[in-house]
């Protein structure tokens, strides 16, 4: 509260200070504000649309339209934008598109505008979050907003036939793996197939624990992968193959497999929970989500992503920054964390008692500490798309038999390097 | 078939039994897949979709349920206003501007009539998407972005429509148009009162085709019109089908099946008529 | 110079030719201008020769997008062609009510959406426990991933687009059907032909200037595809094609490197590669017609 007034206080004085001129000069400021689609449905809308009420009633003379994106639309239409000079003046987009938008100049660079921010206001966010966005000292071209940490969503009632201890969370790869060939033995899918998409093959992966092995060198143009802890993954794939159901973690087969008490595990992010609570209330699933076990017990698999709000360059980049500034702060951050149940990247309101109570927030909160970025270093270079399409060729050949875990590691590795030097 | 050959008569018995079979069959594997998907929007909600293929609908309630929730929450409406218009406007653009050029290369010869007309055929050619930037960024600079002009007229000069129109009216008798002439008809008369008349069927079919393309026309709408007020149905549907959205997977079924509703309706309506200019159009290529 | 008595043709023609030439032609030209440079939509283009052209015809992507094409057409054109027949001989084989009936009920796959397709057909194929392996099951077949088996992934696309375009070929077939004088099929019946044998000597022959259109469009939309298997393999700009490219396709691939790579230059010289191809295609088509009726 006492933040949001200091704010707001200041942009007030700036706007005071400079005069019946600007003021009357901002009347014609009319920001555009992309959204991801869900952010601009339903509660979701309803509560963007009190920040915007907010915002614009400490800014008299600025309007702000709201306008939901689906996920590659939002990326095409902010290239187009860029080509065209009309940007949408805020907009939200994944971590792993800055480097394209960079390149075309849609995100403007807001490191001066960040560092004259409040040293209380730069704390309030997640220090690795901050880190993403700002690939080179002076330069900074986001502000991370919300995010996820791998859950492992566990089906209860599998587990309970199967003769499972529900009470703890399995600690360690060996015992998640033992747990998994009792739920088969017991007649049920362990796992859906983790082989299949990129970042369940990435959530896997990081349980070998070492971030510094894992995405991409684009000084080299080189993998970070290495050889053994790629062979250690892929044999994990090769060794649940006979487990899993053969659906990916993204199938709605997958789903309905776990809401019909056929699959003991799903991992993946905090999206599918309104698909499962639904079921709770309808149909009496019972479920709870825990995070990736690690190799070894205390450390944990998984990965993180942020979205990002980002601003263009142009004459609204500076009250197109209050205005992103303004939504990522903490309190608003807290407001939406509480209604949507979803974890972000202010750390300050994490923090908040009433949001840390929350138990999809409390896990993803710890999820996020050992998760590896799903594409590191961002703000680059774009990655490839022959880059994903390898590691999910290879992790599924492996996991088919068609090769060793060895072999699949070395010959995908050759592979990347090829991709990003060619 | 051997069996046919070999006794024509338990021939036809055999074969009058095999074509109920086959037609019903195929109207299965033809129905099932619409069904499947009504089904899934009339349903409890929290069932599964996938692994267990309902035969009926369980829930009328939590169907119309959903899809007042989709009409009222977002701007469905609207985005049937604006498509409606977007196919409308384009129907009308590409059948007068097409037939009036379908008339002159079709039925008359001018200096250049052999040179305009390969170029236009050569051009259906061209992949859309070599276009769709350039095309864009000229839409851009003429200011056009977001409005109905930018939707629509850059689409109107259909290669398309100008080749059916123009494999259809090469077939209108010359006398009759030699006929008129000498009553003293000027040359836009002719256009007009006897050309156009004769090629309805024609007009009837390319309206047709272009109310299929431009309903389902996804990428042009996205980034010629990103703002909400100019969304197409199109662009309401890409809201829900993002892969992570908060959606349950009913309601985003809801809303696509909300898509497909004026196509259907569109073609229950004049199925005779889509079905006798799509067969036209084949027959006299 | 202009002869006057021509003016009325060209003031006919003008709209057209002028919307052709600024929103089509212009266009293309400019899209040629680039595919000669890097370019990114945003910053200004620069030249780079052939550059576009040959990190293409070099990249192991285009390799495997022109072989799926290439496979995809040989299979699906004359699959769906022939399944359009089938159903076209079906539906001529009813009269009155059933007849219309049945010619609405196979239409109507070709009024639906395809996104709607795409994610139904999804549905269908999931491995284990979709639809049709619960029908494989019921015949002690084992469970087939469609989507996700590579050298499966093309046939189910294939399934789909039969299933999308028969129809639409069926109406045209229907017609050219109904357009044959009955005194043929009299006449062979009284020379003993079987019903198979009028269908060889008699329908198909008559029939082949309907077969024509339908292969040549159906050709041409083939060369082009890309919502289908897009939406079946849920692809997005960053990621597409399916699992070890399976299902990539030329205009996959040109989307994606506009849009995901951010690549314009590089798209369009893509376009023009493919514009080749498919302008070989078309003319070996016209050379095969002109060539037959010489004959």
């Amino acid at each position: 509260m006492k933040m949001k007034t200091t704010l707001t206080n200041g942009v007030a004085a700036l706007a005071l200070a400079t005069g019946i001129g600007a003021a009357s000069q901002a009347g014609a400021q009319e920001l555009q504000y992309w959204v991801y689609s869900d952010f601009a449905q339903g509660d979701a809308l309803a509560l963007q649309q009190e920040f915007i009420a907010e915002f614009v009633k400490d800014h008299p003379g600025v309007s702000i339209t709201i306008t939901g994106k689906g996920d590659d639309d939002l990326t095409a239409g902010q290239v187009a934008g860029a080509a065209s000079g009309t940007l949408p003046d805020i907009f939200m987009n994944a971590t792993s598109v800055g480097a394209q938008l960079v390149s075309v100049g849609a995100l403007a660079n807001i490191h001066d505008q960040w560092m004259a921010m409040p040293q209380e206001y730069r704390d309030q966010f997640d220090a690795d979050a901050i880190a993403t966005c700002q690939p080179k000292p002076d330069e900074m071209y986001c502000i991370p907003y919300t995010g996820f940490g791998s859950l492992l969503f566990r089906n209860l009632t599998v587990l309970e036939k199967a003769g499972i201890d529900t009470s703890k969370a399995p600690a360690t790869w060996d015992e998640w793996f033992a747990q998994m060939q009792t739920i088969k033995e017991a007649g049920f899918y362990a796992m859906p197939d983790e082989s299949l998409v990129f970042n369940s093959i990435a959530a896997i992966y990081a349980m070998n624990g070492n971030p510094a092995e894992w995405g991409i060198d684009w000084d080299t143009k080189t993998t970070r992968i290495t050889p053994e802890a790629m062979a250690a993954t892929l044999q994990k794939f090769i060794d649940i193959k006979p487990l899993d159901s053969g659906t990916s973690r993204n199938d709605q087969a997958t789903k309905d497999l776990f809401i019909t008490n056929q699959l003991a595990y799903h991992e993946t992010g905090p999206w599918v929970d309104p698909t499962y609570r639904q079921a709770a209330a309808e149909s009496g699933l019972k479920y709870d989500f825990v995070l990736v076990p690690g190799l070894t017990e205390g450390s944990h698999g998984g990965i993180k992503s942020y979205e990002i709000i980002g601003v263009a360059p142009g004459p609204n980049q500076e009250i197109a920054f209050q205005f992103a500034a303004y939504v990522a702060e903490k309190n608003q951050m807290l407001r939406w964390a509480k209604l949507l149940s979803r974890y972000n990247a202010n750390a300050a309101a994490m923090a908040d008692p009433e949001v840390a109570s929350l138990p999809l927030i409390s896990v993803s909160v710890e999820a996020v500490k050992d998760a590896f970025d799903t594409q590191p270093p961002y703000f680059v270079q774009p990655v490839p798309s022959c880059y994903t399409s390898t590691v999910i060729d290879f992790a599924s050949a492996a996991a088919d038999g068609e090769m060793s875990a060895e072999e699949g590691a070395a010959e995908m590795i050759a592979e990347l390097n090829a991709c990003l030097q060619g | 078939m051997t069996d046919i050959a070999a006794t024509p008569r338990t021939g036809i018995e055999v074969w009058s039994i095999l074509r109920w079979v086959l037609a019903i069959l195929a109207t299965i594997i033809a129905v099932l897949p619409i069904w499947w998907m009504i089904n899934v929007v009339f349903s409890v909600p929290g069932e599964p979709v996938v692994i267990n293929p309902r035969l009926w609908p369980t829930s009328l309630s939590s169907g119309l349920g959903k899809i007042h929730m989709i009409l009222t929450e977002t701007e469905y409406l609207r985005a049937y206003v604006v498509s409606l218009l977007y196919a409308l406007l384009t129907i009308a653009g590409v059948t007068l501007i097409g037939s009036m050029a379908a008339f002159e290369f079709a039925l008359f010869d001018f200096p250049g009539r052999r040179l305009l007309f390969s170029l236009v055929m050569l051009s259906l050619m061209v992949p859309v998407a070599v276009t769709i930037i350039p095309t864009y960024l000229l839409t851009a600079e003429l200011g056009w972005l977001n409005t109905m002009q930018g939707l629509v007229v850059p689409g109107l000069s259909s290669a398309f429509g100008l080749f059916l129109l123009v494999q259809f009216m090469r077939s209108i008798p010359r006398d009759m148009i030699e006929a008129a002439r000498l009553d003293g008809a000027s040359h836009f008369d002719i256009y007009w009162h006897i050309v156009l008349p004769l090629s309805r069927n024609a007009l009837i079919t390319l309206a047709i085709l272009t109310f299929m393309k431009t309903w389902g026309n996804y990428m042009w709408p996205l980034i010629v019109a990103p703002r909400p007020e100019m969304y197409t149905v199109g662009q309401v549907v890409g809201l829900f089908n993002s892969p992570y959205s908060h959606q349950t997977v009913d309601v985003v079924m809801t809303a696509n099946l909300l898509a497909a509703v004026p196509p259907l309706i569109f073609f229950l309506i004049f199925q005779r008529k889509i079905v006798e200019g799509i067969a036209m159009s084949g027959s006299k290529g | 110079m202009l002869k006057r008595k021509y003016l009325p043709h060209y003031l006919m023609v003008a709209p057209f030719m002028v919307l052709f030439t600024v929103f089509f032609l212009y266009p293309i030209v400019s899209g040629f201008f680039y595919s000669f440079h890097k370019w990114n939509a945003a910053q200004p283009a620069v030249f780079i020769g052939l550059d576009n052209y040959r990190t293409i015809l070099g990249s192991r992507d285009f390799e495997k997008a022109m072989w799926n094409l290439a496979t995809y057409i040989v299979i699906t054109v004359p699959l769906g062609i022939g399944t359009a027949f089938g159903l076209a001989v079906l539906v001529d084989s009813f009269t009155g009510r059933w007849a219309a009936f049945f010619r609405s009920v196979f239409f109507l796959p070709v009024v639906l959406p395809a996104f709607l397709a795409a994610t139904i057909w999804r549905w269908i194929y999931t491995p284990n426990f979709g639809l049709l392996n619960m029908i494989f099951g019921w015949f002690g077949l084992p469970s087939v991933n469609f989507l996700n088996d590579t050298g499966v992934m093309l046939y189910s696309l294939i399934a789909v687009d039969v299933w999308v375009s028969a129809g639409f070929n069926m109406v045209i077939i229907l017609a050219g059907l109904k357009n044959i004088p009955q005194e043929l099929y009299e006449a062979a019946r009284l020379d003993g032909a079987t019903r198979f044998q009028q269908l060889i000597h008699v329908t198909i022959p008559m029939m082949s200037p309907v077969l024509f259109f339908v292969l040549t469009y159906g050709l041409i939309s083939a060369l082009q595809v890309f919502d289908v298997p897009w939406l079946l393999t849920g692809s997005s700009f960053s990621n597409y094609g399916g699992r070890r490219g399976a299902l990539l396709f030329p205009v996959m691939d040109m989307m994606g490197r506009g849009f995901g790579g951010v690549k314009f230059g590089e798209a369009a010289a893509y376009g023009f590669l493919l514009t080749i191809v498919i302008m070989t295609v078309t003319a070996g088509m016209f050379t095969i017609r002109a060539w037959r009726e010489r004959k």
